[in-house]
């Protein structure tokens, strides 16, 4: 009976309706990330197309290649040092516009504004900023933080610093907007018991705020770390990796290997390497985050 | 609110006017940027480059705009950017929305499984696929054209389960009174659900079209002259030539505008679209 369709699952066309999905999956996910495994094991050349097996020799070499090595320190740098700060200024902005100020919507839409602009964009603005001479430049050797005949991208101590102060002016809008979310979701009334408990302004953070918070906290940290290991377009356009490799980083190195010395599989094979490393980081995080949870209730 | 209100009057007065006033300051920090750079791309000293002693560059005009279009191709930078991200945008309307009815109201074999995918490709970081995925482009004969932008970004997985989250809330009488009234499986799909999905794909489209427009690794190592988007062709700009900073602010301002203007329109459904994912989930 036609009328039972529905009930038993209808299911005409199913297919049909899956199929772009399946398609999309198929070609665009499944066949590259496999296709990505068996090219680290050969040495793919794109100009000929030829290939022999070598095995896992690429995975073996990466780890001897100072330039892998200072690509990866160079992305654990980035990510240690700009996550925890950008997740902390984004909880802090969001508790800000989630107090009744005045022009509050305005403050909201205006942390966003980074974040709303191309990477390329912001990137090139602040090459200006941080060029000798520009504002920041200026700023920060007055400060004595900056080298004054030198640009802040240009030097080597202070270039990977410039890209991370940057991602966290960019990015902190962003996840602004998802704790702010998360805290508009917070029942006042426990805000108000607290107060006629005698709570602090801090215990009111600390014991009602903040373990409701938690779940979205997780998947700020989870999303910005997956997001962070793979930085490329603002080391691109600011300063192509350098100066002597001092911001390259992993999915830099894929890109020159891959791209500039044609060696496919040696930058597949570091492609690999990165997608485990945030494959077993994110893992992890799941579990700290899962076992404090558990912990409380 | 209540809890609230009541402490603006009290003992919070003066925390809150300092709070203010550092998100204000906040506030200045993040805007001052971009209003530097509509500054810069109003002086028509060229060559200008920021020093101790020249703060601002003068010359004030817009022609610098207008260059973009006549002397250099950014009209054609700009047109390209506009189709990729609007026929990008047309087909995730499309496709999620019919696959993501399907994970919603249909039974089929391996359904976890294929639900799976969806949520496993959210976790899989694309940037470790450009080497195969540049393979694939060239071996299928894209290089370089609309295709490569468009095809592998058609359906968005997080699309997918936006519609699938939503449409799942409806209640299944719609189906079966259309279902009793004779209508096909297609018009209840495109006739009954599509219409009342309208938010959710307005949501999907605003944060689709706003992620296209500004992506830059894919179309970088997809194209060529020929079908260079407005970021990868900012980029470029800087390149090859000395650096133009006033034609390149202008170039870089057309680039943002757009986002800009969407963003104050539908500030409502991007920032519902960002949460989406995460607070409910």
């Amino acid at each position: 009976m036609r009328k039972l369709g529905w009930a038993q699952g209808h299911s005409t066309g199913t297919f049909g309706l899956l199929l772009p999905w399946l398609f999309t999956f198929a070609l665009f996910w499944l066949y590259p990330l496999a296709h990505s495994a068996f090219l680290s094991l050969t040495d793919y050349n794109p100009l000929t197309g030829a290939f022999r097996l070598v095995g896992l020799r690429h995975y073996a070499r990466l780890f001897s290649d100072p330039d892998f090595l200072l690509a990866l320190k160079n992305t654990c740098i980035f990510v240690i040092g700009t996550v925890p700060v950008t997740t902390a200024f984004a909880l802090f902005l969001a508790l800000g516009v989630n107090r009744k100020l005045p022009l509050r919507g305005l403050f909201r839409a205006g942390y966003f504004v980074p974040t709303l602009t191309a990477t390329v964009v912001v990137a090139l603005l602040f090459v200006h900023l941080y060029a000798q001479g520009g504002y920041l430049h200026t700023l920060a050797s007055m400060l004595g933080l900056a080298e004054a005949d030198r640009g802040l991208l240009l030097s080597e101590k202070t270039a990977l610093l410039s890209v991370m102060v940057m991602d966290i002016w960019v990015s902190a809008g962003y996840y602004m907007l998802l704790f702010l979310a998360a805290l508009q979701q917070v029942p006042q009334d426990l805000y108000a018991q607290a107060e006629l408990c005698g709570a602090s302004a801090w215990q009111k953070l600390r014991f009602v705020t903040l373990p409701l918070i938690k779940q979205i906290t997780l998947y700020v940290v989870l999303i910005n770390t997956i997001k962070s290991f793979q930085i490329f377009t603002e080391i691109f356009v600011m300063t192509q990796g350098g100066p002597v490799g001092a911001t390259s980083t992993v999915v830099y190195f894929v890109y020159r290997e891959g791209f500039e010395k044609f060696r496919m599989g040696y930058a597949s094979a570091g492609a690999y390497v990165l997608f485990f490393v945030i494959l077993l980081i994110s893992i992890v995080q799941a579990r700290f985050f899962g076992f404090f949870r558990r912990a409380d209730s | 609110m209540i809890g609230n209100g009541s402490h603006t009057i009290g003992r919070a007065r003066w925390p809150d006017r300092i709070i203010w006033l550092g998100l204000f300051l906040i506030l200045l920090l993040m805007i001052a940027p971009f209003v530097w750079m509509f500054v810069v791309s109003l002086s028509r000293e060229v060559f200008w480059t920021p020093s101790g002693k020249d703060w601002l560059p003068g010359g004030w005009s817009l022609r610098n705009f207008g260059d973009l279009f006549s002397v250099l191709p950014f009209g054609r930078y700009f047109f390209n950017s506009a189709f990729v991200a609007v026929a990008v945008t047309g087909a995730n309307i499309v496709f999620c929305f019919l696959v993501g009815y399907a994970f919603a109201r249909r039974t089929f074999p391996l359904k976890r499984t294929a639900f799976f995918s969806v949520l496993a490709v959210l976790m899989v970081p694309a940037y470790v696929l450009i080497i195969p995925l540049f393979i694939l482009i060239n071996k299928l004969g894209w290089y370089d054209t609309y295709l490569a932008l468009i095809v592998p970004f058609a359906v968005n997985p997080l699309g997918i389960v936006l519609v699938r989250q939503y449409v799942s809330g409806f209640p299944r009488d719609l189906e079966y009174a259309a279902e009793v009234d004779g209508a096909g499986a297609l018009r209840i799909i495109f006739g009954i659900i599509m219409p009342i999905c309208r938010p959710v794909l307005a949501v999907l489209a605003i944060q689709v079209f706003w992620l296209n427009w500004n992506s830059f690794l894919f179309p970088f190592i997809f194209t060529d002259q020929n079908v260079r988007t407005l970021p990868v062709a900012l980029a470029m700009f800087r390149g090859y030539q000395a650096v133009d900073w006033p034609h390149l602010f202008a170039a870089a301002s057309l680039a943002t505008v757009p986002v800009i203007v969407l963003f104050l329109f539908f500030q409502r459904h991007i920032i519902s679209g960002l949460t989406a994912g995460a607070v409910k989930g």
